[in-house]
């Protein structure tokens, strides 16, 4: 690929209008050459960032956004197992509680790895997700999707709570049916029976 | 068809012959054996030590070996949790509870009016002969159990845990085992080892203190325990009842809600649902290994009695 290909999209970019006869032919040219089509869209975002029109999608705290939105946003799609039932939701269980201090970091960001919601409704239709009290997950493949969550409405702030909240408590059931199982207390004669099994070869 | 019958005859006395050899060498071999657990995309590697001193006595040591440290110490009928975020504590029981269901250590035979056992072949596992026993549910509201067993010692290489479709819900994974004569370092260790005080547990306050009941369960599942107590996490009172068919463990959680409705709601973690809804101002919940549809049933069928008598 010639330098003056990269020269020309850098040029029709910057909204620079040669007179010439070229010019189509550039346009033709870039669109048959895959190379350059990637090129097309890094300089596209390049030139709207250098005329100060990208600041509408990218704010001055772009950064501390996205960030935010990480921390805020522990969701990611876990694969999908249709059921048959009318059971609305499900999610994957992530523990919010444990581990504490220099664990903490690690576990937030497995959180990140491991976390998902999805609506299970029978039909997967729009209206089905709207009527869910929980956030609709973004999957968190472009940097887009996690950033435009944050420019909505401040409900789904409230949503996210929520879904924080169930969270906590389908970690705290989950934690205390494990507990409960072993808090138990054999009784002798129930002991003996296990090891009877030893003494039948039969 | 003679033929047929009489195969799958033998088939099942020799799974069973199978699953209690299984038991016995849990109960009375040396061995010391590192597993996976993996569901989820995720894998917990766990390492397992036990063996039988010179008195008799049965000694075991499971560890988590990823993360926090968690170890579960057992002297004979004393079974001690080191977990985190958990005063050490004891409990009186001759089963630890872990990945690897107690059934498999004690008589399986209370597990044939539920499942079947079948023999299903041989495979290669661990880089050993391995002999594939299922855990069949009889019924629709349960999952099964495919083991894969060491054809030299009877223990296990291989545990899944599978739908009645045969979707793989969570598996356990032996990456190493070895059978020893003589007991191991830890177990001599553990032998000389002061456990901590086993803790009372609260006898069972009887159900009929509930202003409710579960009305349906499957087949085989009994009520082994009943109390009032707080979550730990959420310090939210709970009455709760707790129902095992000896393979898996459900409970039942009933509160009062700050809500009058809302819709069921679950989450899985492999073969584990907790379920949640709130009806008439009754927060339930069912928790255990059992399929959506069988814990939603469970927690619809919880009917209560009338306030005003």
């Amino acid at each position: 690929m010639s330098e003056s290909k990269f020269e020309t999209v850098s040029l029709l970019v910057d909204n620079y209008q040669r007179n010439d006869d070229n010019f189509d032919e550039a346009i033709f040219d870039l669109i048959e050459d895959e190379q350059l089509s990637d090129t097309w869209e890094r300089y596209q975002l390049l030139g709207d960032v250098i005329r100060g029109e990208a600041e509408t999608s990218l704010p001055s705290d772009f950064s501390t956004k996205i960030a935010q939105a990480i921390a805020e946003e522990p969701t990611i799609l876990a694969p999908v197992h249709k059921i048959s039932s009318k059971v609305l939701l499900k999610a994957k269980v992530v523990n919010l509680f444990k581990p504490v201090g220099q664990f903490a970091i690690a576990a937030s960001a497995a959180a990140l790895m491991i976390f998902g919601v999805q609506h299970n409704t029978n039909d997967n239709n729009a209206s089905g997700v709207m009527s869910n009290p929980v956030i609709q997950t973004t999957p968190f493949g472009g940097i887009a999707d996690p950033v435009s969550l944050n420019f909505q409405q401040p409900d789904i702030k409230a949503q996210k709570r929520a879904y924080i909240e169930q969270q906590r408590r389908f970690q705290a059931l989950l934690s205390d049916h494990q507990r409960q199982i072993k808090l138990v207390n054999e009784a002798p004669n129930k002991s003996l029976k296990q090891h009877k099994v030893e003494d039948t070869p039969k | 068809m003679m033929p047929n019958t009489y195969a799958a005859t033998s088939d099942n006395i020799s799974a069973k012959a199978w699953l209690t050899q299984l038991s016995k060498a849990l109960q009375s071999l040396n061995f010391s054996t590192s597993f996976v657990v993996v569901k989820n995309n995720q894998a917990e590697p766990y390492h397992w030590y036990h063996g039988v001193d010179k008195q008799g006595t049965e000694l075991e040591v499971l560890s988590v070996l990823n993360g926090p440290r968690r170890d579960t110490l057992r002297k004979g009928n004393v079974v001690s949790y080191l977990e985190p975020d958990t005063q050490p504590y004891s409990v009186n029981s001759t089963n630890i509870s872990g990945p690897i269901p107690s059934i498999f250590r004690q008589n399986i035979d209370v597990l044939a009016k539920n499942y079947d056992f079948v023999s299903v072949g041989k495979s290669r596992i661990l880089g050993r002969p391995a002999q594939i026993i299922r855990i069949v549910p009889k019924d629709d509201h349960r999952y099964g159990y495919w083991v894969w067993l060491d054809q030299q010692s009877g223990l296990l290489l291989k545990i899944a845990m599978i739908t009645r479709k045969g979707h793989l819900l969570e598996q356990i994974q032996f990456t190493s085992l070895d059978v020893t004569p003589h007991l191991s370092k830890s177990l001599e260790n553990l032998a000389k080892a002061k456990l901590p005080k086993v803790i009372d547990i609260p006898k069972a306050s009887a159900a009929n203190d509930f202003a409710w009941q579960v009305n349906w369960l499957p087949l085989g599942f009994e009520r082994i325990k009943a109390d009032h107590h707080s979550i730990k996490l959420t310090k939210q009172r709970v009455e709760f009842m707790q129902f095992s068919d000896s393979l898996v463990n459900v409970s039942v959680y009933v509160s009062p809600s700050t809500v009058k409705t809302r819709p069921i709601e679950y989450v899985k973690d492999g073969a584990i649902i907790v379920l949640n809804q709130v009806v008439n101002g009754h927060e339930i919940s069912v928790v255990g290994k059992i399929p959506a549809n069988t814990a939603k049933a469970i927690a619809d069928s919880v009917s209560f009695r009338n306030i005003t008598n």
